[in-house]
């Protein structure tokens, strides 16, 4: 089916297949339509529909409360045509850049599951199709059982690869990570769309990498570390990931944060910042190749990067909570640019 | 004109922001260091409220993509695409007046 889409000051038109979004449509097709989260919560790819007739799609999705119906507003990301549609998109929609891969459809299958925490587990999943993907971008994820799409960050980083690992966290909704969680969802088949997301590394920028992470907002940053320790971006800059969870319960991974401490000994500085709880002495002697701080990992941050905000290139991701507080002391306290501030707005 | 009074100066604590409903108009109001300044409550990228913005000397940044503008000209900084726009206001005996004669909206479409 066709959609014809009005814009400020151009039209343009896509395919779209029966049951695909039609905002999956477009991405495929290399147009930058608006969008964040790609799943239904933040209501950016809201758009107006003049002719034709869409199937909704998921009836539950938060992104809903951004929508006036009766200025037949939809969401992209979840809405399908039934037949050739026309829609109005409010912002700019420009050409996907030549360095993003151009987002497309992948089907896979969970090849290895494993708990990393009481509520955090990873999970390899094999794809169809080799696919290229920046450092910090993420994949919508889907499972037949349940209904809808979340947004998962790649953990791993390879230029090309058929081999994804995501690290995901288990929130009581209901939805797909109360499923992911109940049983070993090794052999599953997922359905997945991407690379999405424009918190992106890459080896030409002259900064100074500063990480910030809440919770499973570590996950992109795992990847964007793994490309710069590959590309030797620390033998030239240097890097700072602050990884903020509650208690020392909730820390996951500490063997590979230790082993890219040791691959950029004097340039990298990782520090894991508990809020609600000392580190013990026993946790700082296991790993002295980290540091541990106390209190949000925004204030830790701040503390530990006093004097050191020239040239850097920030990359922020966790609860939105999290995020609006560091997006505030970065601001208001860092006085950093927002060009030098990366993140993918999810809500 | 249609001068109208918004807030007093004492109800904004210096270099923040507060939205005040007047009749069927939301205004934003910014006490930036001392002076008043008077906007639509949404950002004009994506009707984010403006109220969860930060000042930081003249600069009025929203929380959501880091829209930056001149807060006392609207004019874009950096990143913004859309300039905000302000209202004329006056301060008098500690009265922050808003001048309501025609209500300010952005054209999202």
């Amino acid at each position: 089916m066709k959609i014809s889409v009005r814009t400020r000051g151009e039209s343009f038109a896509f395919d779209c297949a029966a049951g695909e979004k039609i905002l999956q449509a477009g991405l495929r097709a290399g147009f930058g339509l608006p969008f964040e989260c790609g799943s239904g919560t933040c209501g950016t790819c809201k758009a107006e529909l003049g002719d034709g007739e869409l199937d909704q799609g998921w009836p539950e999705a938060p992104g809903r409360a951004y929508v006036k119906a009766e200025r037949s507003e939809f969401l992209m990301c979840q809405a399908s045509p039934r037949s050739d549609c026309s829609i109005g998109v409010r912002s700019k929609v420009e050409a996907l850049p030549d360095d993003v891969p151009v987002p497309n459809a992948r089907s896979g299958q969970i090849m290895k599951m494993e708990t990393l925490t009481h509520d955090v587990c990873r999970i390899e999943v094999s794809i169809d199709k080799p696919t290229s993907f920046n450092a910090g971008q993420f994949m919508l994820v889907s499972a037949e059982a349940v209904v809808g799409q979340r947004a998962y960050s790649m953990a791993n980083y390879a230029a090309t690869t058929d081999s994804l690992t995501f690290v995901i966290k288990q929130v009581s909704d209901g939805g797909f990570t109360d499923w992911l969680f109940a049983a070993d969802r090794t052999g599953i088949d997922l359905e997945l769309f991407g690379p999405l997301g424009v918190a992106t590394y890459a080896p030409t920028l002259p900064n100074n990498l500063v990480c910030i992470a809440g919770g499973s907002g570590l996950t992109p940053m795992l990847s964007i570390l793994d490309h710069a320790i590959q590309a030797g971006h620390f033998n030239t800059y240097v890097g700072d990931l602050f990884f903020g969870v509650r208690t020392e319960r909730d820390i996951y991974l500490l063997n590979q944060l230790k082993e890219f401490a040791t691959k950029a000994p004097e340039k990298l500085g990782i520090t894991v910042v508990l809020s609600d709880t000392a580190p013990s002495a026993e946790l700082s002697a296991a790993h002295p190749e980290l540091q541990f701080d106390e209190g949000f990992v925004h204030e830790a941050t701040m503390r530990h990067m006093v004097g050191r905000w020239e040239n850097v290139m920030t990359y922020l991701a966790g609860p939105p909570p999290m995020v609006d507080a560091t997006l505030r002391a970065l601001v208001m306290e860092a006085k950093l640019a927002p060009a030098a501030i990366r993140y993918d707005k999810f809500s | 004109m249609n001068w109208q009074q918004v807030c007093t100066t004492d109800d904004i604590d210096e270099d923040e922001l507060e939205e005040f409903e007047v009749g069927e108009i939301t205004v934003l109001v910014a006490n930036a260091g001392g002076e008043f300044f008077a906007y639509p409550p949404q950002c004009p990228h994506q009707e984010t409220p403006l109220s969860l913005g930060m000042i930081d000397g003249d600069t009025l940044t929203c929380i959501k993509h880091l829209w930056q503008w001149n807060l006392k000209t609207g004019e874009m900084r950096d990143i913004a695409e859309s300039p905000v726009l302000l209202y004329d206001v006056k301060v008098e005996d500690g009265a922050v007046l808003v001048n309501l004669e025609k209500e300010l909206k952005y054209d999202y479409q």
